[in-house]
């Protein structure tokens, strides 16, 4: 009777597992997450729960076995990749969406666009001052995200030619928080995935050829690979598991998936 | 029977009571093995080393010296103690973009041979090389680095627990960031929790004080996102304001919360000393014809004093702990800095704050757990200070 | 000046500085409660986050919530109550219990955080939970702990040793004096202890971080195991991320409001234990 018992309460927890898909990491690709997850269970084929922490804690709990689907807003580190292969794990890869990072300002600021010299010098400290850039004389408050975020790594890598961000910068836990702080600070310059733009801040153009021609960050812009700063956000899952979390994947991939992707403000991988 | 159960009852209650010591031991277990391990290790991304070309003289180099040549503040040999040669750098990135494909093969089996063939190119590289592809097809010297140690760690003034190739773990501006903070809110909580400490155990009346007393356990009771929320919403924008600052997410926002924050058990702890005075002392006061004021001054602080020093730090304590309303208000800028006004990052808010992204058992993730070890000495010998003062009264 | 005239300033000031610390108070309660209220209703409470959290309700950190108490109430309470007899009912006043009141004092100073990254490295890495709600609870659990131990041992000191002497004279036990005696006399304050430590733990945002805080759920949970959203990291969510700070701020208003709720009806009930008991 007992036995019984457990082999059905095992077999009933069993089957609540297989019925719910964990996602877990980068606060990037949350909100798109969640957004899918959303609809992904209203058009009822299943539950996805989506927990936050970042890209390193998502890779982590993907080798322990605590989450079926790692999201990164970066690309796996050497280091991840090889204690994946040491613990036996295959990795798949997939890339949901691509991301645009918008350089944001306060509303009020007179500049409209920079070069991504000009982005290098105010971020790594060496321009402290807007009327440096033809502007106001106002102290430059340079918010940025943590630099453990892949938001950051990116940002560094691709903007400031792989050097390190100045000592002051004010380090932001969430993209939401550098929304807010910057349309309350005059002097602010910030960087955010353009999902998280709206009316109380400046988006600038950017331009990458020394200010030939400056290019909005638009999703337009970025779906026709005008716009420079564009990086691809990733899902890992371990292909033992591939049957569990498929479906998922590929709901997100789907027509209806890439809407939302879309919708959220992201840039959709199909076009 | 009868015996053995209930000694197998009081054994149950007695192995209770060890709960709160082991949990201790764990703590220090699990925080020390991580946090120490940090002290073993080098602050190189793992997997790479650092290679210069073999005509180079340098043979060592250190962390800052490291960051200051990728941030290309240092652009020549000559000033790091090498001939004058302008130095190049490269990643595993240049070499993908300046070989081919078929050149680096598929597998990269072939990558050591593009390595040497950059280095041997230019006598001004240094090199970041994958270590499993650093065969001796590489002609290059390899630098050496030195271990994290607690002398580094404690006084490097950058942290930047992510730069490539060297990280920066310079923990030395949390550490002025905690305790600007911290001593910023006990010297505003302070003088109010003392204040309404008098009041409600002198000045007021029992009913009065009836009504003080669930106040100050409601002000111990909001959450501290609460409080941060507050914190974020109105006190940053208005220190903004007053001080007309440039940013309002400062240190001293950080400290007005956590002073309030701290309040309770300032208040709490104070007045318990103020009460615990002998009614003898008052009364001989009074009967040498000293006005209340005069007594509370000249005999009743100065009598409760130790309780009124235990109040303070136990609220230090408090502060310096307390984690998710700093992270919300203070900018969390790793600066060193004594200005008030100004951005700092605390410990606890740089543990939330990182913990997250940093990779589970990396070097990122131990220093974490490092600073964790530093956060729980000070409270731990907070504590151990006051129960000492305590058992000296006693 | 006379010694009267500085009297009079001297507590002016005093009372000046103390009417500031029941101002903040009502500052920050009135805040919350001005914004939120208009927020709350049955919707807000029983219904599930849509459309990327800014709409609906916050049902699952309400229910998350509610369960991290009654885990970590259950797992602390008793070992709590237990320690606190075993303390005051057997140690003998010596190092032994220098030592443990020592170490409980201790455990009370650790910071929120560093629980949170033990209950990772034990609970979750070590022992294998996961995040979960098992991890949370205990985690939580162990920093209400010398809270429920030290009102515990408090509660049974205030009880007058008459009544042990008492019942020892009528032939009882020690143990039995204890239950049947000394503990229901203890009760009401044991209690508030618990219920002020619940309010504790419902607002704890540090220590649920990295053992079970989930950002969204579609679903409640459904075992120990699963992963659950909570109120304070719900606020700490809508307060800083999201793609849109301004519409989320209504809810996070609620949210706050909810929890500041829960905060205040641990206190009303605890002084209300309190004060049936005076009379």
């Amino acid at each position: 009777m007992i036995k019984k018992i457990i082999l059905m309460l095992t077999l009933s927890t069993g089957i609540l597992q297989a019925q719910n898909i964990k996602l877990k990491g980068s606060d990037t690709v949350l909100p798109l997450a969640q957004k899918e997850a959303e609809s992904y269970k209203k058009a009822g084929k299943g539950s996805v729960s989506v927990t936050g922490g970042g890209s390193g804690v998502g890779i982590a709990a993907l080798m322990d076995g605590s989450t079926d689907i790692a999201a990164s807003s970066r690309k796996m580190k050497m280091d991840e990749k090889m204690k994946l292969q040491e613990a036996g794990k295959k990795i798949k890869e997939v890339i949901i969406a691509q991301d645009a990072l918008s350089v944001i300002v306060h509303p009020a600021n007179k500049i409209s666009k920079l070069t991504r010299e000009q982005l290098e010098g105010i971020f790594t400290g060496k321009i402290k001052n807007w009327k440096e850039l033809g502007g106001e004389n106002l102290n430059i408050v340079v918010y940025s995200r943590e630099s453990s975020s892949g938001t950051y790594e990116f940002f560094k890598e691709h903007v400031l030619n792989k050097k390190n961000f100045a000592n002051s910068v004010l380090s932001m836990p969430a993209t939401g928080a550098i929304v807010q702080s910057v349309s309350q600070t005059k002097g602010a310059i910030g960087y955010i995935g353009i999902a998280y733009d709206n009316n109380s801040v400046k988006q600038l153009s950017v331009s990458y050829n020394q200010g030939k021609s400056y290019v909005e960050p638009t999703v337009q812009n970025a779906m026709n690979s005008t716009y420079p700063i564009v990086r691809p956000l990733y899902l890992y899952y371990v292909v033992s598991s591939e049957k569990t979390v498929k479906p998922f994947i590929d709901f997100i991939l789907s027509s209806g998936g890439q809407a939302i992707v879309k919708s959220t403000g992201y840039i959709p991988v199909k076009k | 029977m009868n015996k053995l159960f209930k000694n197998l009852q009081v054994g149950i209650l007695a192995f209770s009571s060890l709960v709160t010591t082991i949990t201790v031991l764990l703590i220090v277990i699990f925080l020390f093995s991580e946090g120490l391990s940090f002290f073993n290790k080098k602050p190189i991304e793992p997997g790479f080393i650092i290679a210069v070309h073999p005509d180079n003289p340098i043979t060592f180099i250190n962390p800052t010296e490291c960051k200051r040549i990728f941030d290309q503040d240092i652009t020549d040999w000559k000033e790091v103690t090498g001939h004058a040669q302008p130095i190049t750098l490269v990643t595993l990135e240049d070499i993908g973009n300046n070989y081919s494909e078929e050149q680096m093969g598929a597998e990269m089996e072939y990558l050591d041979t593009c390595y040497n063939h950059f280095i041997q190119g230019d006598k001004g590289v240094i090199a970041m090389i994958p270590e499993r592809n650093f065969t001796n097809k590489i002609k290059a010297n390899k630098l050496k680095l030195d271990k994290n140690s607690i002398a580094s760690f404690v006084q490097g003034k950058e942290w930047f627990p992510t730069a490539k190739p060297i990280a920066q773990f310079g923990a030395f501006p949390l550490l002025v960031g905690t305790f600007l903070v911290s001593l910023g809110a006990i010297l505003l909580a302070l003088p109010l929790g003392l204040a309404c400490a008098i009041f409600m155990s002198e000045i007021t009346s029992v009913r009065i004080r009836s009504y003080m007393k669930p106040v100050v356990e409601l002000l111990a009771g909001i959450p501290s996102v609460v409080y941060g929320f507050f914190g974020l919403v109105i006190i940053v924008p208005l220190i903004q304001k007053v001080f007309h600052l440039d940013v309002g997410e400062t240190a001293l926002a950080g400290s007005i919360i956590l002073g309030i924050m701290a309040l309770p058990t300032i208040i709490t702890i104070s007045e318990d000393a103020l009460q615990n005075v002998p009614k003898s002392m008052r009364e001989a006061a009074y009967a040498l014809g000293a006005t209340k004021w005069q007594t509370i001054l000249t005999v009743l602080i100065p009598y409760a004093r130790s309780g009124i020093t235990t109040a303070a730090i136990l609220g230090i304590g408090r502060a310096i702990g307390e984690t998710m309303a700093v992270l919300m208000v203070t900018g969390n800028a790793a600066n060193t800095t004594l200005n008030i006004l100004k951005p700092v990052r605390t410990i606890p808010a740089t543990i939330a704050a990182e913990l997250g992204e940093a990779p589970n058992g990396g070097i990122h993730f131990q220093s974490l757990f490092a600073l964790a070890c530093i956060l729980f000495l000070i409270t731990m010998s907070i504590n151990l200070y006051v129960n000492f003062i305590s058992r000296k009264k006693a | 000046m006379t010694a009267a005239k500085k009297q009079q300033i001297a507590f002016l000031i005093i009372r000046t500085l103390s009417i500031l610390v029941v101002g903040i108070l009502f500052v920050i309660l009135g805040f919350i409660i001005i914004r939120g209220i208009g927020v709350i209703n049955w919707d807000f409470i029983s219904k599930m986050p849509e459309e990327g959290m800014l709409e609906g309700g916050i049902l699952p950190a309400i229910i998350g919530t509610l369960y991290l108490i009654a885990g970590s109430i259950l797992f602390a309470f008793p070992i709590g109550v237990m320690s606190g007899i075993y303390m005051n009912e057997y140690l003998k006043d010596g190092p032994a219990k220098r030592f443990v009141r020592l170490m409980t004092d201790n455990l009370a100073g650790v910071p929120s955080i560093v629980f949170g990254l033990f209950g990772m490295a034990l609970f979750v890495n070590k022992l294998k939970f996961g995040d979960s709600l098992l991890a949370g609870s205990l985690t939580l659990g162990l920093l209400a702990l010398p809270v429920i131990i030290r009102t515990t041992e408090e509660a049974l000191k205030a009880i007058d040793d008459t009544y042990r002497h008492a019942s020892y004279a009528m032939g009882a036990s020690k143990l039995h004096t204890i239950k049947k005696i000394i503990l229901p006399a203890a009760f009401p304050n044991i209690i508030t202890g618990l219920i002020l430590s619940i309010g504790r733990v419902s607002g704890e945002t540090a220590p649920i971080l990295f053992t079970v805080a989930a950002y969204f759920l579609p679903r409640l949970p459904h075992s120990m195991f699963d992963q659950a959203m909570a109120l304070p990291y719900h606020l700490y969510v809508l307060a800083t991320s999201g793609t849109d700070i301004d519409k989320a701020r209504p809810i996070a208003y609620g949210t706050a409001l909810i929890l500041i709720i829960i905060v205040l009806i641990c206190n009303l009930m605890a002084n209300l234990i309190r004060k049936i008991q005076r009379k």
